[in-house]
C-alpha cells in the first residue's frame, strides 16, 4: 500500500527532534499574571461573556480553592505554583478579522508550518478524493480561526467556537456545559471551569451525518502561559459526528499547564467519534520543560443504543494525566476506548479510560498500548464498573505494555467493579519487551535498527490505528516513530 | 475517635510491658507510629474495598482465656505436629509437638526477641495500623526453625479457635525460619463462635536459598468476626513459597500476603479461593515483589460472591529495575451469583525492567448457564450441576495444594458451602 510506504519514508525522514517547538513571534493581549478573582472578570469581560458566565465561573474557583491537588496518580512533578503563569493569551486583535484573509499572516503561517489546512481553498485543492476537514483553530487562549462553517451550517451542524456559542447559543450552552463533567469533579476540572478561554462547540442535529470531519488543533505559544480549553459536543438523536484533537507546543525551558475539560453527549442512536493526536511539547532528553497535561475527558451516552468511540495517540507531554471515560446511561449504549500511549525520556503519563455501565445491555471495549522507551514511565489505569441494575453488561478489557529500554517503567492499574450477576467482563494485560527474534528479522532484511523498531512498534498498536481517521493515521505512525528516536541502542 | 483507640490500646501495650523479653521498646514505637496514623483511612487506596468501621469504632478488649473449654477439631490427616491457640493464647494441654521438637527449634515467640538471631527489623515490616498494633500487642505465638538440610514431610497444623470473645481481640505472630534446603508444610486453621471478636494474625517466614515452605491456611472464623492477616514472606535464591488461602468465615476478612523475591530462581505461588456469603466481605491484597532478576512468581484467585456478599482482590506486582527475566503471571476470576453482591479486582503491574514477562488476565461473570442446561440435560439436578461448575471454577486453585488430605478437605467445603446454598439456587432454578 502506498500509503505505508509513504508513512515508512517519513519515518525514516524524521532526524528525531520535536519539530513543532519553533515560536510564533506575534503581538500579545495578556491577563495580569497569576489566579484571582479579577483575571477571571478580565478573562471574562475580554470574551465578552454574559453575566450569568461569569457567575459560573466565580463560583467554579471559589470551589477550586478549597480543593487539593490530587496525588494518586504514578506520576512526579514539582509542585505548581498556579500564581506563575498567565491565565490569558491571545494574538492582538486588529479589528476582528471578517474573513481568513484578515486573519494575521504570522498566524496563518503558523499553522501552515504545522500543517493545518486553515485555508478553505487549499483543503479543496488537495489531493483528490481526500476528505474535507472543518478546523477550529485555537491559538493560546482564543480561537482565530473556523473553516467551512457555512458549509457545515447548510446541514444545520454548528461548529464554532465555545467562547461564541456562549453569546450566540446560552441555552444550549448552558443545557450541557458542565453536565457531564461537573464543576466539583476534580481540581483541574474546576480550574477549567473558572479560567476556560476557548475550545470548540458542536451540536450535530437529529438525524444529520456531520458532512466532514471537524477538528480543533490547539496550538500553545506564549510563555508561562497555561491553556484551558473546553470542547463540548453534542449529537442529537440518530446523528454522527467524527472529531479530531490536535494540539503542539513550542519547545521551553519551563513546565506549562494545560488543563482541559472535553464533554461529549450522545443522545439516541447517536454516534460520536473522537479522535485525538496528542503531540504537545514533551520536555527535552534530560526532562527540562514541557507540557503538564491535566486533562479531564467524558462522554455521556445519555441515550438509547448511543455510541461513543475515544480514539487517542499519546506521545507529548512531559506529564500526562488523562482519562477519557464513558459514562452508558442510555440502554443498549457502546462505549470505546483505544489508546496508544508513547512515553520516551522523562515523560511520565498516567492514562486511561472508565467505563461505568449504568444501563443495561451496555458493552464497552478498551485496547490500550503502552510504549516506554528511555527514562520514562508509562501507567495505564483504568476502571470498569457494573451497577446492580445494569443487566447482560459486556467488557472487554485488553492493556499491554512494550518496554523498549532497560530503565523505563510500564504499569498497569486496572480497577473492576461488579454488582450486577449476569456482567461479562474480561480483562488481559501483558509486559514485554520487543522480541529479540523480530528485530533480528528485521535487521537481516536491511532494516536499520530504529527503522525495524517503529516498523515492530506499528504493528503493535496497529489495533488502535486503524480507529484513526486516514488523515490521523499517517502523522500518528509518524509520530510514533519520532518519539522513539534516540531510544534504540 | 483516634484519641480514644490510642489511649485504650496503649493502656492495652503498656500492661504488656516485661512479658515479652527484648520486646518493650519494639511495642513502644510501634505503639506511638498507631497513634500517629491510627487505621488506615476508609479512603487509602489499598482499602478502597474493605471497611475497617468494626475497627474504628471503638478498643477491642484484650481476649479472656474462654469459661468452657473449646472444642479442638479433628486434624486433617497426618500431621508432624499441632500447635492449639485458644482466644489467642497458647493452649499447651491440647497441643503435640510430635516429633517436631526433634528435628526442628520450635520456641514461643515470648522467647524469641532476646534470642541472638532474631531479626526485629524483619518482625516490624506491617507499617499498617493493623500491623502496627499487633506488633505493639504482641505477646504470643510460635516461631519454628527448620535447620538447614531439614526436610519435615508431612504438614504442622497451627489451630487457632476463639470463644466467647465479643469485643475482644487477638494479636498473634508466629515466625517461620527455613535454613538452606530446608522443607515445611504448614496449615493455619482459624474457627470462632458467633461472638464479634478480633483475629489479628501476622506470619513472617524466611525462605533461604534452596528451602521450600508451603503454607495453606483454611479460614472459618465465626460470622461476626473480624480477620486481619498478614503474611510476610522473603524468598532467596531457588527458595519455594506456596501458599493457598482459603477464606469462608468472618463478617469481614482481609488477607495479605507480602512476598519478596529475593534470590535468583526463587519461586512463589500465592492462590486464594474465597466463597462469600450474606453480609460477608472477603478482601485480599498481594503484593509479589521481584527484586532480583531470573525469579517466578504465579498467582491464581477465584472468588465466589453469592448474596449480599462481596469480594474484593487486589494483586500486585512489581519488577525492580534490575529484575530482567521476571515472569510474573496472575489469573483472578470472580463468580458473581446474585444482584446484592458484588466482585472487585484490582489487578496491578509495576514494571521497571524490560526483559520480562508479566501478565494478568481477570474475568467477572455468572456461572455459565449453557454448562447448566447441558449438565442437568444429562440427568444431573440443578444443584449437583452448580456445585460442579464452582469445584470446578475453584479447581484451578486447588489443585495445587500438594497435601492430598488438605486438598480433600478444602474441596469438600466447597461441596458443602455450596449445598447451604441450594435451597436459594432450586427456588431460583423453578422460577427461571
Amino acid at each position: 500500500m502506498a500509503g505505508t510506504a509513504e508513512a515508512q519514508k517519513q519515518i525514516a525522514e524524521v532526524t528525531g527532534d520535536y519539530k513543532y517547538g519553533f515560536v510564533t513571534d506575534i503581538d500579545m493581549d495578556m491577563a495580569p499574571k497569576g489566579l484571582s478573582e479579577e483575571v477571571i472578570r478580565f478573562i471574562s469581560a475580554k470574551k465578552e461573556e454574559p453575566e450569568w458566565m461569569l457567575e459560573w465561573r466565580l463560583k467554579a474557583y471559589a470551589m477550586w480553592l478549597k480543593m487539593e491537588e490530587p496525588d494518586w496518580a504514578k506520576v512526579s512533578f514539582p509542585k505548581i505554583d498556579y500564581q506563575d503563569a498567565y491565565y490569558f493569551a491571545a494574538p492582538k486583535k486588529k479589528d476582528g478579522p471578517k474573513s481568513l484573509d484578515e486573519v494575521d499572516p504570522e498566524l496563518l503561517a503558523t499553522y501552515e508550518k504545522l500543517g493545518i489546512p486553515i485555508r478553505e481553498q487549499e483543503v479543496l485543492a488537495g489531493v483528490q478524493g481526500s476528505a474535507k476537514v472543518a478546523v477550529d483553530a485555537v491559538f493560546d487562549s482564543v480561537s482565530v480561526a473556523t473553516t467551512f462553517r457555512e458549509e457545515l451550517k447548510k446541514a444545520g451542524v454548528i461548529f464554532m467556537s465555545i467562547s461564541e456559542a456562549i453569546r450566540e447559543y446560552p441555552d444550549m450552552v448552558k443545557k450541557y456545559l458542565a453536565s457531564v463533567v461537573p464543576v466539583r469533579d476534580n481540581y483541574f476540572a474546576a480550574l477549567n471551569c473558572a479560567v476556560f478561554t476557548d475550545g470548540t462547540f458542536v451540536y450535530v442535529p437529529k438525524g444529520v451525518r456531520c458532512p466532514m470531519e471537524l477538528s480543533t488543533y490547539f496550538r500553545i505559544n506564549a510563555e508561562n502561559t497555561g491553556q484551558f480549553e473546553r470542547t463540548l459536543i453534542v449529537a442529537d438523536e440518530g446523528s454522527y459526528v467524527s472529531y479530531l484533537e490536535g494540539c503542539t507546543a513550542p519547545m521551553r525551558d519551563e513546565n506549562q499547564l494545560h488543563a482541559a475539560v472535553v464533554e461529549l453527549v450522545a443522545l439516541d442512536d447517536a454516534e460520536i467519534k473522537y479522535s485525538t493526536v496528542q503531540n504537545w511539547y514533551p520536555g527535552d532528553k534530560n526532562g527540562k520543560g514541557g507540557i503538564y497535561n491535566f486533562v479531564t475527558k467524558r462522554a455521556l451516552c445519555k441515550g438509547k443504543n448511543s455510541k461513543v468511540s475515544w480514539t487517542q495517540v499519546e506521545t507529548g507531554s512531559a506529564v500526562t494525566w488523562k482519562y477519557p471515560s464513558c459514562v452508558l446511561a442510555g440502554e443498549g449504549s457502546v462505549g470505546e476506548f483505544y489508546s496508544v500511549a508513547v512515553t520516551n525520556n522523562y515523560q511520565q503519563a498516567d492514562t486511561g479510560t472508565k467505563m461505568i455501565h449504568m444501563a443495561p445491555n451496555t458493552r464497552s471495549t478498551i485496547i490500550s498500548k503502552g510504549i516506554s522507551a528511555g527514562k520514562s514511565q508509562n501507567t495505564y489505569r483504568g476502571l470498569v464498573k457494573v451497577l446492580s441494575g445494569a443487566e447482560n453488561v459486556r467488557n472487554y478489557t485488553q492493556c499491554d505494555s512494550l518496554l523498549v529500554s532497560s530503565e523505563c517503567g510500564a504499569h498497569t492499574v486496572p480497577y473492576i467493579e461488579v454488582k450486577n450477576p449476569t456482567a461479562q467482563i474480561e480483562h488481559e494485560a501483558t509486559t514485554s519487551k520487543i522480541s529479540e527474534d523480530q528485530l533480528f528479522y528485521c535487521r537481516a532484511r536491511g532494516l536499520g535498527e530504529e527503522e525495524a523498531v517503529a516498523m515492530i512498534v506499528n504493528g503493535f498498536c496497529k489495533e488502535v490505528m486503524q480507529h484513526l481517521p486516514m488523515e490521523f493515521a499517517v502523522e500518528a505512525q509518524k509520530l510514533l516513530g519520532i518519539s522513539l528516536e534516540g531510544s534504540v541502542g | 475517635m483516634q484519641d480514644d483507640l490510642t489511649t485504650g490500646y496503649s493502656a492495652q501495650s503498656a500492661a504488656l510491658k516485661g512479658t515479652v523479653p527484648g520486646a518493650d521498646a519494639l511495642r513502644a514505637k510501634a505503639m506511638t507510629d498507631f497513634g500517629a496514623q491510627g487505621f488506615p483511612h476508609a479512603k487509602a487506596e489499598d482499602w478502597r474495598y474493605s471497611d475497617l468501621k468494626a475497627l474504628r469504632a471503638g478498643v477491642y478488649a484484650p481476649v479472656d482465656a474462654p469459661k468452657v473449654a473449646p472444642e479442638v477439631p479433628a486434624a486433617m490427616g497426618e500431621s508432624a505436629a499441632r500447635f492449639v491457640f485458644v482466644n489467642g493464647r497458647y493452649a499447651e494441654d491440647l497441643s503435640d509437638l510430635g516429633d517436631l521438637w526433634q528435628a526442628a527449634s520450635i520456641r514461643p515467640i515470648a522467647n524469641h526477641f532476646s534470642s541472638s538471631s532474631a531479626r526485629t527489623d524483619e518482625l516490624v515490616r506491617g507499617k499498617d495500623g493493623i500491623a502496627l498494633l499487633n506488633t505493639a500487642l504482641l505477646r504470643d505465638g510460635m516461631v519454628i526453625s527448620v535447620p538447614a538440610g531439614v526436610e519435615i514431610d508431612d504438614p504442622v497444623e497451627i489451630v487457632h479457635i476463639m470463644t466467647e470473645a465479643a469485643g475482644q481481640a487477638a494479636h498473634l505472630r508466629h515466625v517461620i525460619e527455613l535454613g538452606e534446603g530446608a522443607k515445611l508444610t504448614v496449615l493455619e486453621r482459624f474457627i470462632g463462635d458467633d461472638s464479634a471478636y478480633w483475629q489479628n494474625i501476622i506470619l513472617q517466614a524466611r525462605v533461604a536459598e534452596g528451602a521450600s515452605f508451603s503454607h495453606f491456611r483454611l479460614q472459618e472464623e465465626g460470622l461476626g468476626a473480624v480477620h486481619t492477616a498478614k503474611v510476610y514472606v522473603n524468598v532467596d535464591a531457588s527458595g519455594q513459597y506456596h501458599v493457598m488461602n482459603m477464606t469462608m468465615g468472618a463478617k469481614m476478612a482481609r488477607f495479605e500476603a507480602h512476598v519478596r523475591m529475593l534470590g535468583e530462581e526463587a519461586d512463589a505461588t500465592v492462590d486464594g479461593v474465597a466463597l462469600t456469603g450474606t453480609g460477608q466481605v472477603h478482601d485480599t491484597l498481594t503484593h509479589v515483589d521481584h527484586v532480583v532478576p531470573f525469579a517466578t512468581s504465579d498467582q491464581i484467585f477465584r472468588t465466589v460472591a453469592d448474596a449480599r456478599g462481596k469480594t474484593a482482590f487486589a494483586g500486585k506486582v512489581t519488577v525492580a529495575k534490575d529484575a530482567q527475566k521476571t515472569a510474573a503471571d496472575q489469573s483472578f476470576k470472580a463468580l458473581v451469583f446474585d444482584r446484592t453482591a458484588e466482585a472487585n479486582a484490582k489487578p496491578e503491574l509495576e514494571i521497571f525492567a524490560d526483559d520480562v514477562k508479566c501478565s494478568h488476565g481477570a474475568t467477572i461473570g455468572e456461572l455459565d448457564a449453557k454448562a447448566i442446561f447441558y449438565l442437568t440435560s444429562r440427568g444431573i439436578d440443578p444443584v449437583t450441576a452448580r456445585r460442579m461448575l464452582v469445584e470446578a471454577f475453584t479447581a484451578g486453585a486447588l489443585e495445587r495444594v500438594t497435601v492430598d488430605s488438605i486438598r480433600d478437605a478444602m474441596m469438600e467445603r466447597i461441596g458443602t458451602w455450596m449445598s447451604s446454598r441450594a435451597d436459594r439456587t432450586v427456588a431460583e432454578v423453578q422460577e427461571a
